[in-house]
C-alpha cells in the first residue's frame, strides 16, 4: 500500500510556513481566530493614533525649556541658594554624597555576580557622566560641578577594585559600609557647626529629589525591623501584646497618610517640648517609618501565615527554642516568599515621600508645582514638567521592582 | 492557714528558675509592654492638655454648631456659608464618598478590563495592557494628578470650550453634561419608588428562572425575561405617574452658557478639580486592580476552564460559570484593600483644589480647635475603613467554599 505522500521514510520536513518564524508567530499570537484577528486591527489602529499624536506634541509642541531651567534645583531644592547656604557653595555636598552611593554601587556589581547591579552601576555612572557634559554654559554649570559628576565613574571603578581586592568585598562589609556611608551622607549634607566648608544647612531647607531619596533610605531600612516586630507581635500568643499591636497596625492603616502627617505636624508640638518638635523633617522621616511598617507588618504576617505548620514543629522537635525558631526557621522563609509585597510596600514608601509637601516640605514634586505657581511664564510648561516627573520616578520603581524580581531568581522562590 | 501553706510551697519550690519560667516571662513582657503604652499615651495626652491650658488653645466640641462661614468648593449637598461646622463637615464628607464610590465603580471596570486583556492570547492586547500596568503603577498618585490637573487646566477657557452635539460642553471649568431634573419633586419619588419596586421584582423573577433552570434544564432566558419585567414596569410606572401628576416625572436639563461670560449653566457640570481627581484616582487604581484581576484568574487551574470547555460550555460560559467565580475567591480581599486606598488616596484632592473631607478639615482648623477637628476627621476615615472591610467580609464569607 502506498502512503499517501512521497516523502520517503526517514525525512523530516521542515513545518508548514504557518507554523514557523515571524509568519508562524504573528498567526499564533496575533490572527488565531477571526476576534483577535479584528482585535489586533482595533488596537494597531488605536495605538498608531496615540503615538502618532503623543509622538507629535513630544517632539512638536511640548516645550522643554522649564526642565532646563529647573536644572540642579530639581535634585537638591533650596539647599543651595542664598539663605540656606550665605557665602558658600555647598552644591559639592550632595555631588560628594552621590559619589558614595556609586563607590558603594561599584562594590556590589563586583559582589553579586548579578547583571542586575551591574546594570544599575553602570547605569548611575553613565548618567551621571551624561549630565556632566549637558550643554549649559560655563556660568550656569561650573566646571568643579561637571567633574564631581564624572567623578562617579571612577566612584563606581574604585568600589568594583576596593571590593575585588581588598578583603571588603563581602556581603556583610557592603551593609556596614552602607550604613556607615548613609551616616556620612547625612553629616555632610546637614553640616556640622565650626567646620569651615560644612556650615550646618538647617533642615526645612532640605529638599528636591535629595529628600525623596533620604526619606525612603531611611523609612525602608527602618520599617522593615519594626514591621516584622509588630507582625510578630500580632501572632503572639500574649493577649496584651497582641492587642497593642492590631490597635496600632488597623488604626495607621486605616488613616490616610497626609491626614497623618498633618496632624503630626499640630498634635507632636503640643505634646513634646519646643526644640524637639520643630524639625519636620524628623517627624516626616517617623510617620512614613510608622504607616509604611504598619503595612509592612502585614505583608511579613501573610508569609509566616503562609508557612506549613510542619516546620516550626520540625524545628520544635530538634529541640531548637522559642525564638530560635522564629529567628532561624520561620522569619526567613516568610520574608522570602513575600519579597513581592515587601518590595511593592518599599515602592510605595518611596511615592509616599512625595506627601511631605502637606508639611511644607519642598520635595521634588511640590518644588516644580511652586515654582510653576511663582513664575506664570512656565504655566504652559507645567504638562511637561510632570511628565519628566513621573520618568524620574517610573524609573527609580521600575529599578527597584526589576532587583526585587533578580532577587526572587536567585533565591528560586517557587522553585522549592 | 492557706496562706502559710501558699508561702511554704514557694519556698520549697523547685521547678524551673522563675526567671526563665515561661508563664513567668510571658506576663513579665506582657505587663511591661502595658505599662510602658501606657505611659507614653498618658505623658502624650497629658502634655497635650498642659500645653492647650498653658496657651488657652480653644479646644472642645462645642464649635460644630457655630457658622462655619467658609465656601467649599464643588458640593454635592446643598450648602450655604451660614451652615454650621457639622454639617460642612459632613458635606466634606459626602464629597469623599462620592469620589470614592464614582472611582471605585469606574476603576474597578477598568481595572477588569485591563486584566482581562492581560492574558488575552493575542499578543498585541497583553503587552498594551503589560505596558499600561507598569507605568500607571510605578508613577505616584500624586505626580499624576498633577498631570491630569495641569491638562484641564490647558483646556480652551470657558467661551472658547469644546462643545459636542449642542449638549456636552468640555472647558477648563470642567465638563457639562444634560442631566435627569425632577419637574416635580412628589412625581419624581413616587416613579423612584416604582423603579426600586421593578428592580428588585426583576432580581426575584431571575432567581427564581435560573434555579429553575438549575432543575429541570430547560432554559428559559432568566436575563432577558428579568430585564424586559424591569423595564416593562417601570416604564408602565412613568406613563401612570405622567398621567396622575399632569407632568412626567423627570425631564432633561440641557447645559447651556449664560450671560455675558458664557458661563456654564443647567445640567451637571463636573468641575475640573475633580475631572482630574477621578482621572489620576481610576487610572491608578485600575492598574493596581489589574494585576489582582490577572492573578485571580490565572490562579484558577487550567483543568477547571478545560474541563468546563469539554463538558460543552462556550469560552465566554466557561469564564463566566466557572473560572470567575473561582477566581473571585482570590480577587476580592485584595481588591477591597484597593478600594480602602483610592478611599484614602483621595484625601490628596486637596492639592489640586477639590474640596474633599481631608481638605476642608485642614482649612477648618484654621477657625476651630485643631485636636477636635482631627479626632473627627480620624473617626471619619476609620469609619469609612471599616465600613468597606465588613462589606469585604461579608461578601467573603458568602463566597467562601462550601465546607471550609
Amino acid at each position: 500500500m502506498a502512503s499517501a505522500t512521497d516523502t520517503p521514510p526517514g525525512v523530516v520536513l521542515p513545518p508548514p510556513i504557518t507554523e514557523r518564524g515571524g509568519v508562524g508567530w504573528a498567526y499564533a499570537n496575533l490572527f488565531s481566530n477571526w476576534y483577535n484577528t479584528v482585535l489586533t486591527f482595533i488596537y494597531a489602529a488605536l495605538l498608531g493614533v496615540a503615538l502618532w499624536f503623543g509622538l507629535s506634541w513630544i517632539v512638536l509642541e511640548a516645550d522643554w525649556k522649564v526642565i532646563a531651567t529647573l536644572g540642579g534645583r530639581l535634585i537638591i531644592g533650596q539647599y543651595n541658594t542664598e539663605f540656606a547656604c550665605p557665602g558658600q557653595n555647598c552644591f559639592w555636598r550632595p555631588q560628594a554624597s552621590l559619589l558614595l552611593v556609586s563607590v558603594l554601587l561599584g562594590m556590589a556589581w563586583a559582589v553579586s555576580g548579578d547583571k542586575a547591579a551591574k546594570r544599575i552601576a553602570i547605569g548611575v555612572a553613565a548618567i551621571t557622566v551624561a549630565f556632566a557634559f549637558l550643554p549649559y554654559s560655563m556660568d550656569q554649570m561650573g566646571l568643579d560641578v561637571r567633574l564631581l559628576l564624572a567623578a562617579n565613574v571612577p566612584a563606581v571603578a574604585a568600589g568594583w577594585v576596593l571590593a575585588r581586592r581588598t578583603p571588603l568585598g563581602t556581603v556583610r562589609w557592603i551593609v556596614m559600609l552602607g550604613v556607615l556611608f548613609f551616616l556620612v551622607i547625612l553629616v555632610l549634607i546637614g553640616g556640622v557647626p565650626g567646620v569651615p566648608g560644612l556650615q550646618p544647612v538647617s533642615t526645612i531647607y532640605w529638599g528636591g529629589l535629595m529628600l525623596n531619596l533620604l526619606l525612603a533610605v531611611t523609612g525602608i531600612t527602618l520599617s522593615l525591623p519594626i514591621g516584622i516586630a509588630l507582625a510578630l507581635g500580632r501572632r503572639s500568643s500574649l493577649p496584651l501584646v497582641k492587642l497593642l499591636c492590631v490597635v496600632f497596625i488597623e488604626v495607621m492603616r486605616g488613616m490616610p497618610l497626609i491626614t497623618l502627617l498633618f496632624m503630626s505636624q499640630v498634635l507632636v508640638p503640643l505634646a513634646f517640648p519646643q526644640d524637639f518638635s520643630t524639625n519636620s523633617l524628623f517627624r516626616a522621616g517617623i510617620i512614613l517609618t510608622l504607616f509604611s511598617s504598619a503595612y509592612m507588618a502585614e505583608n511579613i504576617r501573610g508569609g509566616l501565615q503562609a508557612l506549613h505548620p510542619g516546620q516550626v514543629e520540625a524545628a520544635r522537635a530538634l529541640g531548637l527554642a522559642g525564638w530560635q525558631t522564629t529567628v532561624l526557621i520561620s522569619l526567613p522563609q516568610a520574608i522570602r516568599n513575600v519579597i513581592p509585597a515587601i518590595v511593592g510596600q518599599f515602592i510605595s514608601l518611596f511615592k509616599d515621600t512625595l506627601l511631605v509637601y502637606i508639611i511644607g516640605m519642598l520635595d521634588v514634586v511640590e518644588f516644580s508645582r511652586a515654582f510653576i505657581q511663582g513664575n506664570a511664564e512656565y504655566l504652559a510648561s507645567a504638562r511637561e514638567l510632570f511628565l519628566f516627573l513621573a520618568l524620574v520616578f517610573w524609573i527609580f520603581t521600575y529599578t527597584m521592582s526589576y532587583v526585587s524580581r533578580r532577587v526572587e531568581v536567585h533565591l528560586r522562590v517557587g522553585q522549592r | 492557714m492557706i496562706m502559710i501553706e501558699a508561702l511554704r510551697g514557694l519556698t520549697y519550690y523547685k521547678g524551673v528558675p522563675l526567671w526563665r519560667h515561661a508563664l513567668v516571662l510571658q506576663w513579665a513582657l506582657q505587663i511591661i509592654s502595658g505599662v510602658i503604652v501606657v505611659v507614653l499615651v498618658a505623658t502624650f495626652f497629658t502634655n497635650i492638655t498642659n500645653t492647650i491650658e498653658d496657651r488657652e488653645i480653644p479646644h472642645g466640641f462645642s464649635f460644630l454648631s457655630r457658622e462655619y462661614q467658609t465656601p467649599i468648593g464643588q458640593h454635592f449637598l446643598p450648602y450655604e456659608s451660614s451652615d454650621s461646622f457639622l454639617y460642612a463637615f459632613g458635606v466634606a464628607a459626602t464629597n469623599t464618598i462620592i469620589v470614592s464610590i464614582v472611582g471605585v465603580i469606574l476603576a474597578t471596570a477598568l481595572g477588569i478590563v485591563v486584566g482581562v486583556a492581560r492574558i488575552s492570547g493575542n499578543w498585541l492586547v497583553s503587552k498594551t495592557s503589560l505596558i499600561y500596568i507598569e507605568v500607571f503603577r510605578n508613577v505616584p498618585l500624586l505626580v499624576q494628578l498633577f498631570f491630569w490637573f495641569y491638562v484641564v487646566l490647558a483646556l480652551p477657557p470657558v467661551r472658547q470650550g469644546y462643545v459636542i452635539a449642542d449638549k456636552i460642553y468640555i472647558n477648563n471649568a470642567g465638563l457639562s453634561l444634560p442631566w435627569p431634573s425632577p419637574s416635580s419633586w412628589d412625581a419624581a419619588w413616587v416613579w423612584l419608588a416604582v423603579a426600586l419596586a421593578s428592580i428588585i421584582a426583576a432580581m426575584v423573577l431571575y432567581r427564581a428562572l435560573t434555579q429553575r433552570e438549575a432543575l429541570t434544564g430547560r432554559s428559559s432566558y432568566p436575563l432577558v425575561s428579568g430585564s424586559v419585567t424591569a423595564i416593562a414596569i417601570a416604564v408602565a410606572g412613568w406613563l401612570f405617574v405622567s398621567t396622575a401628576f399632569g407632568d412626567a416625572p423627570f425631564g432633561i436639563s440641557d447645559p447651556a452658557p449664560q450671560g455675558t461670560f458664557g458661563r456654564i449653566a443647567g445640567g451637571f457640570t463636573i468641575s475640573g478639580g475633580l475631572m482630574a481627581l477621578l482621572a489620576g484616582l481610576v487610572i491608578y487604581t485600575s492598574s493596581f486592580i489589574a494585576e489582582i484581576v490577572r492573578a485571580g484568574i490565572q490562579s484558577v487551574g487550567r483543568g477547571q476552564t478545560e474541563a468546563a470547555r469539554s463538558l460543552g460550555l462556550a469560552p465566554m460560559a466557561a469564564l463566566r460559570h466557572v473560572t470567575f467565580p473561582q477566581a473571585l475567591r482570590v480577587i476580592i480581599p485584595p481588591l477591597i484593600s484597593q478600594f480602602l486606598n483610592l478611599t484614602k488616596n483621595s484625601s490628596l484632592a486637596g492639592a489640586i483644589g477639590y474640596s474633599d473631607l481631608a481638605n476642608v478639615a485642614k482649612t477648618m482648623t484654621q477657625t476651630a480647635p485643631a485636636v477636635s477637628i482631627y479626632v473627627l476627621l480620624a473617626a471619619a476615615y476609620l469609619a469609612m475603613s471599616l465600613t468597606y472591610s465588613l462589606i469585604g467580609n461579608i461578601y467573603n464569607r458568602s463566597i467562601r467554599l462550601v465546607g471550609n
